[in-house]
């Protein structure tokens, strides 16, 4: 439950759900002015369920099956209103942010 | 025509919100700002240092104290110094039917202490399930309302048809009904396993005030018993009735600890100086989800081991794993942020539906507006700007009250009332868009006044630089709300359409 171990759930976490969100006609087309293709689509909703999975199995194996779980849920909470608040004040920054949460993940995960 | 399922669990969502969320959204917001009591506690004796203290040189300063001023007691409990609370506090019941008395002495000397006198971060803690109230009355109404609330939640997500579709959705562009409705159920969406979770688990905290018939039945009048019996307390000895001499405390203290890998917590005296004396060691709970505590019960005047307790039976192992999710003493500094941020987004789910209530019900321009909207809308205000103007009032009253007033913590508590009881009739006398915008400037100027006040009072330095950057970004953001609130115009296109007509009138 060390704070690098929180800091790469919550990466892997807002990197999972910003693909999940990007995978959504409306917030797709706030951001790129086109809705995503139907293989684009299957693709980041499919990169999204994989960065929840992997945030889970990281919470899992360095805070254990006693407090995995909670600190996996905490930080879907926490990326969520993150990408939230960046989709309906920021949407452009979306993207980026996703993709810079997983050098960071992998540095958290380097000091974890 | 009968209405659907769905509609009729939006009339329960609707009303089952309504008459919980004013007591809920206290209940949520002081339980958060709990997750920081040893945090807040600390603050408010700026005075204090941490200062190094042998836990079995504690115990015995403690025993030393209570036997001159409480030697006829029935049990002393002396509390441990620890690293966020450096003060030696002990208690005592004179009798098992009058209630529990205090002492708060120097960890370093063992004489009462001559830090200021503040309830601390407990103040809120304790206002969070019994809201100041008779003990008795106000977890009923706490537990009450969170019965109600857990059905609010469930016939919520019921209601809410779009949870996927909508889950990052918040449209700030159409109307305001249409903007506080999706801030509503993205605050109540994205934190919902916590939402659950917080409120399920504090119901089960309440749940022998809720039901206590279980245990009065079947106990009949001797309570204590089932918690011995599930494992969570040593049974009671009776005392002997003849004095004996007992052995010192340190050297038990040291033999329990060597037993022990926690830190010692707490020591119990039971019957102190009598023949069947018991001296129970109580450490801290290990790591784990589990709200327990091991003990080791000694005879006081032969030092034979009674009994020893740590694990638990399954039932009461559930029961305090719930009591640890709900109070999370094992998260770490990065996981308590989490914690906290899911507090203050219950909050806020709770604040938007309320103001959705009086949002959707608004009459049209120029009509007035009955008497229960403008009741809501009072309440509204006085409870969502209210309390925080009291959480500060109580943080200034902390700095700004005479050190060595008479009965200086009780008046901390009557500010924070004062302060609240204020703003509540300013919101139910003007319960307008405008007081919004007054009253959240004020809550906002009183929470960023807390960090120069106190840095005007103390000379701790840089040492609440944490505290202080929480006051600052709570009140930036009360300050930013209150903002949003005088600029708001209404969306677009109905701003098209009635700047005409405004004009037309002026």
């Amino acid at each position: 439950m060390t704070p690098s171990s929180v800091l790469l759930n919550l990466a892997l976490s807002f990197a999972g759900l910003s693909a999940l969100c990007l995978a959504m006609d409306r917030h797709h087309r706030a951001i790129f002015r086109v809705a995503p293709s139907r293989r684009q689509a299957r693709a980041l909703r499919g990169a999204g369920w994989c960065g929840i999975a992997a945030s889970f199995a990281a919470a899992v194996i360095l805070a254990d099956w006693n407090f995995g779980p909670v600190q996996w849920l905490g930080s879907l909470t926490g990326a969520a209103l993150l990408v939230v608040g960046l989709v309906s004040y920021r949407p452009r920054w979306i993207r980026p942010a996703a993709l810079a949460a997983l050098p960071l993940a992998a540095a958290a995960a380097f000091l974890a | 025509m009968k209405p659907g399922f769905r509609q009729s669990m939006a009339w329960l969502h609707t009303w089952a919100g309504l008459v919980t969320g004013w007591v809920m959204f206290c209940v949520f917001v002081t339980g958060t700002a709990t997750y920081y009591r040893a945090d807040i506690s600390h603050w408010m004796r700026p005075e204090l240092q941490a200062a190094a203290v042998e836990p079995g040189v504690a115990v015995e300063r403690g025993a030393a104290y209570l036997k001159v001023h409480a030697p006829k007691a029935v049990a002393w409990f002396v509390s441990v110094p620890q690293a966020e609370r450096p003060l030696l506090d002990v208690y005592w019941f004179d009798s098992f039917e009058t209630p529990i008395r205090q002492a708060t002495l120097d960890a370093g000397t063992g004489a009462p202490t001559t830090v200021r006198a503040t309830q601390g971060g407990d103040f809120l803690y304790r206002f969070h399930y019994e809201l100041q109230m008779m003990p008795g009355l106000g977890r009923w109404i706490v537990g009450a309302s969170a019965l109600v609330l857990l059905v609010a939640l469930m016939s919520g997500i019921v209601t809410h048809r779009r949870i996927f579709s909508d889950f990052f959705t918040f449209r700030r562009d159409k109307s305001a009904q249409r903007g506080w409705l999706d801030a509503h159920n993205v605050t109540g969406v994205l934190a919902l396993p916590f939402h659950l979770m917080i409120t399920y688990t504090g119901i089960v905290t309440l749940a022998f005030t809720l039901m206590p018939w279980g245990i009065t039945s079947a106990y009949r009048g001797d309570e204590l018993r089932f918690f011995v019996e599930a494992g969570q307390s040593p049974a009671w000895r009776a005392a002997a009735g003849r004095p004996a001499d007992a052995l010192p405390l340190a050297p038990l203290m040291a033999r329990a600890q060597a037993e022990v890998s926690e830190p010692l917590e707490m020591a119990i005296i039971n019957n102190p100086g009598d023949a069947a004396s018991t001296v129970v060691a109580v450490f801290e709970e290990p790591k784990g989800l589990a709200h327990r505590h091991p003990q080791v019960v000694f005879e006081a005047t032969s030092g034979a081991v009674i009994a020893r307790f740590g694990t638990l039976k399954p039932a009461a192992h559930v029961f305090t794993s719930f009591l640890g999710l709900h109070e999370a003493h094992f998260a770490g500094p990065a996981l308590r942020g989490l914690f906290f941020l899911c507090g203050l987004l219950g909050s806020a789910t709770i604040a938007t539906g309320l103001v959705l209530w009086a949002v959707a019900r608004a009459p049209k321009a120029g009509a007035v507006p009955g008497f229960a909207l403008s009741l809501v809308r009072g309440l509204n205000l006085g409870t969502i700007l209210g309390l925080p103007i009291g959480i500060a009032a109580f943080f200034l009253a902390n700095r700004l009250l005479p050190v060595a007033m008479n009965e200086r913590a009780t008046w901390e508590g009557a500010v924070f009332f004062a302060a609240w009881g204020l703003a509540a009739m300013v919101g139910l006398a003007r319960p307008y868009a405008r007081t919004w915008r007054e009253m959240g400037a004020a809550a906002a100027l009183l929470f960023l006044s807390v960090p120069l006040v106190s840095a005007l009072t103390t000379d701790r330095g840089l040492d609440f630089a944490g505290f202080d950057a929480a006051m600052i970004a709570i009140g930036l953001t009360l300050a930013w709300g209150a903002r949003k609130v005088s600029h708001y115009r209404g969306p677009a296109r109905l701003r098209a359409a009635t700047a005409p007509e405004a004009l037309a009138r002026a």
